[in-house]
């Protein structure tokens, strides 16, 4: 089972506490996020799948921008942290 | 809720939206609530069939966008329905995958313009996005339909965006007939339906792409935006990157009015129901993006004498003010208030058809646009 952490931005959609998740992959763990707190979609995902912009997947520690992305297999893994990152001004 | 008995301000910026309150004398103003801080506000607009409700055209940079409605005068808000451009089940696709469109098809990235239907449809809304996408709302914005005639358009892919986007930025709708709609794109041009948006037709003839090799295409112009004479609902005035125009005949033609200005390059205009034949502009440096004399300037045109008339002198407002396509905006009371925000935040008001102006002494985040919303019902 997963613990996923959202950062505090994120908690006027989604959970407020640590969350227990069980997926094999990012895509069907933003899956079953979505499904429990329908307030979260098309926020950490647009409509084509593809993840926002500005918003960063951390699995045990490691960004998954820029590699395998939603596809990402979690088999093995332990925590997800999902946070905005820093941009702006 | 009663009529509305203030007039306010409604203002969309870089970092949220802003209702100023004031009375019919429009000297006295006060900021009133605050909202959607640190969002890109990108137009605030009244529903003058439901006083009380606004809607609110917000771009979360993080969390994309959200029309956003208040029933209570800005002091809370609440997102209502979104209309994304969604592959997944839970949402209709704006989009039909076998059309040419769908070669262009992604997210929509920001929501522009939210227009309230005619008093004879109350629970109407449209809606433009970037990319190059309108929706209506039967139910006050609770669920879209997408108007696959221009979101499907077959030559969409070959509609190129302004530095703003791929903007669908100018809705109007024909106050007598409610199927007769006009819609502004950038850098696409303009489009007049007669059957509640089935089909449409460009109406660019006479506007100048200077940008482009043929420089009177049927279409590829990038209009700014476009006001309608409250008077004349055939006649339309017309800021565009290539210039300032009229048209008398529901856009057939468009004849330039501001080469006689020299560069008549601009973001704005906006004409005032009580001043038939009139409308506002804010000449724009074209290189700069900013009033190029040196300081705030709006024009005056007059279509009854064919005439312009500059509203300010130089000492009033001393600098360089950029102005957006959304931000200039009349009152209907007469003689006819002028507002304008300004991209480094000031809002400058005129209560008397611009014989006199005043500050606002609020600074303002950058502003994306100023809207209106009138004492009374419509």
């Amino acid at each position: 089972m997963l613990e996923v952490h959202l950062d505090s931005w994120l908690r006027e959609f989604g959970p407020r506490a640590k969350e227990k998740v069980d997926a094999d992959s990012v895509e069907h763990l933003l899956d079953a996020l979505e499904e429990r707190y329908p307030g979260l979609r098309f926020k950490l995902r647009d409509e084509t799948g593809q993840l926002r912009k500005y918003v960063r997947v951390f699995v045990d520690g490691q960004d998954i921008s820029g590699t395998t992305g939603p596809a990402t297999p979690l088999a093995g893994a332990r925590t997800i942290d999902i946070l905005h990152s820093i941009a702006g001004g | 809720m009663a009529a509305n008995e203030k007039i306010r301000i409604l203002v969309g910026t870089r970092k949220g939206t802003y209702v100023v309150e004031g009375d019919t004398k429009r000297k006295t103003w006060k900021v009133g609530p605050v909202a959607h801080t640190g969002n890109e506000v990108y137009h605030v607009v009244a529903d003058p069939r439901h006083p009380g409700d606004l809607y609110a055209a917000v771009n979360n940079q993080f969390w994309g966008p959200e029309v956003q409605r208040s029933r209570d005068w800005g002091k809370h808000w609440k997102e209502i329905g979104t209309p994304l451009t969604p592959v997944r089940k839970d949402r209709p696709s704006p989009f039909d995958d076998s059309s040419p469109a769908a070669a262009v098809k992604r997210a929509v990235t920001n929501l522009w313009h939210i227009e309230p239907g005619l008093a004879s449809e109350p629970d109407t809304l449209y809606l433009g996005a970037d990319p190059h996408l309108i929706f209506r709302s039967s139910d006050l914005g609770s669920t879209w339909d997408p108007i696959d005639a221009i979101n499907n358009h077959p030559a969409k892919k070959d509609w190129a965006p302004g530095f703003g986007g791929a903007c669908l930025h100018t809705i109007l709708i024909d106050p007598r007939d409610a199927r007769r709609l006009y819609i502004g794109l950038s850098a696409v041009g303009t489009f007049r339906s007669e059957d509640g948006g089935q089909t449409w037709k460009p109406t660019n003839k006479g506007v100048e792409a200077p940008f482009l090799p043929n420089k009177f295409p049927e279409t590829g112009q990038c209009v700014h935006d476009v006001a309608a004479d409250a008077a004349d609902p055939d006649t339309f005035y017309r800021q565009d990157h290539g210039g300032m125009y009229v048209s008398h005949d529901r856009m057939e033609k468009w004849v330039r009015i501001g080469k006689s200005l020299g560069d008549d390059f601009g973001f704005t205009v906006a004409s005032p129901p009580s001043a038939p034949g009139k409308a506002y502009f804010v000449r724009l440096d074209g290189q700069a993006r900013v009033t190029g004399e040196g300081h705030f300037q709006v024009h005056e045109w007059n279509d009854n004498t064919r005439k312009w008339r500059k509203l300010l002198g130089p000492k009033a407002f001393p600098g360089h003010f950029g102005v957006q396509r959304e931000g200039i905006a009349t009152d209907n009371l007469s003689p006819p208030g002028i507002y304008v925000g300004t991209t480094t935040g000031q809002l400058i008001v005129s209560p008397d058809a611009g014989k006199t102006w005043r500050l606002i002494p609020f600074s303002f985040p950058s502003i994306h646009s100023v809207s209106v919303a009138n004492p009374g019902r419509r």
